[in-house]
């Protein structure tokens, strides 16, 4: 199975951005987690972030082209304003997951729309940085299917 | 010691054939069993209830969950309900996230896909809540692996 965690904008800053919201762990701190936890099950996980929304357009449109077989998503702030990434993601016909780490919805108002989500399978969030291995760790028992 | 987690369903998810169509045959009672097979195997003593009764959950969610560690929760439409019982289930909520009890809302399907009836999940003021929708049976155990990776965290 070949799955890309795709990471939206300022999540780069991860570990030094308001620790209290975001916790203390670094993006390369998650990615080197899941890629150990992927190994073990035999899950290939790429890693990438941008804070362009046409980067992150550009990477589910590779998804589509590399028969990549699931898409786990943090759009951080486009998921709240960006249809591109609601259209790239809905062309894709892997399994889809959108990730937050903190949970929108018990944030300002402005978080809690989320464009991403309606073209999404699934929704985890609030969970912390942790959240993203908790994912990687239960991939193989969704209904993915394989290509 | 184990941790005791209380696994909460709301109203109307005594039955779950309208979910046939994307999560296969689940009911109830196989939610149920998986979480226990997950609970046993982190070592968690886990209480699982359902009612239709919104009073009951309430008091389920205000009394009953002073005995526990951490709550998982499916509102099903509960965060549709009436603004007077939506308050009083944001207070719930807000008593144990107080407490520093993790406390996670789970659906089986993904809310936010259009043609689903509740559209929005449950607002709490203050306090942090974890959120998973969308993965089946699965919601629940990605909520019980991430409660057992935070109570064991916090000590």
């Amino acid at each position: 199975m070949k799955v890309y965690v795709i990471n939206g904008p300022n999540i780069n800053l991860l570990g030094t951005r308001e620790p209290e919201i975001y916790g203390y762990e670094t993006l390369d701190d998650i990615s080197k987690k899941c890629i150990e936890i992927g190994k073990k099950k035999g899950i290939d996980v790429q890693f990438m972030q941008s804070n362009f929304e046409g980067e992150l357009v550009g990477w589910i449109q590779d998804a589509i082209k590399n028969k990549i077989d699931a898409i786990v998503i943090n759009a951080a702030a486009y998921t709240h304003t960006s249809i591109a990434i609601h259209d790239a993601f809905k062309s894709f016909s892997g399994y889809k997951i959108e990730l937050h780490i903190s949970n929108p919805h018990l944030r300002e108002s402005f978080r809690h729309v989320t464009y991403v989500a309606p073209a999404a399978d699934a929704v985890v969030a609030g969970l912390g940085t942790d959240g993203y291995s908790h994912v990687i760790d239960l991939l193989l028992d969704l209904p993915i299917k394989v290509n | 010691m184990k941790n005791k987690l209380l696994i909460l369903n709301g109203p109307g998810l005594s039955d779950l054939s309208v979910y046939d169509e994307f999560y296969g045959q689940i009911s109830l009672k196989l939610i149920e069993e998986k979480c226990l097979g997950v609970c046993n195997e982190l070592d968690i003593e886990m209480d699982f209830r359902q009612t239709d009764d919104e009073n009951e959950l309430f008091s389920y969610l205000l009394k009953d969950s002073e005995g526990f560690d951490a709550v998982i929760i499916n509102p099903v439409g509960y965060s549709h309900a009436l603004t007077a019982e939506f308050a009083r289930y944001r207070l719930a909520i807000k008593t144990m996230t107080l407490q520093k009890k993790p406390v996670t809302e789970v659906h089986i399907a993904n809310i936010f896909k259009q043609g689903s009836d509740i559209t929005k999940p449950l607002q709490v003021p203050e306090g942090e809540m974890g959120f998973v929708s969308g993965l089946g049976v699965y919601s629940y155990v990605l909520a019980i692996n991430a409660i057992h990776k935070k109570l064991n965290k916090a000590t």
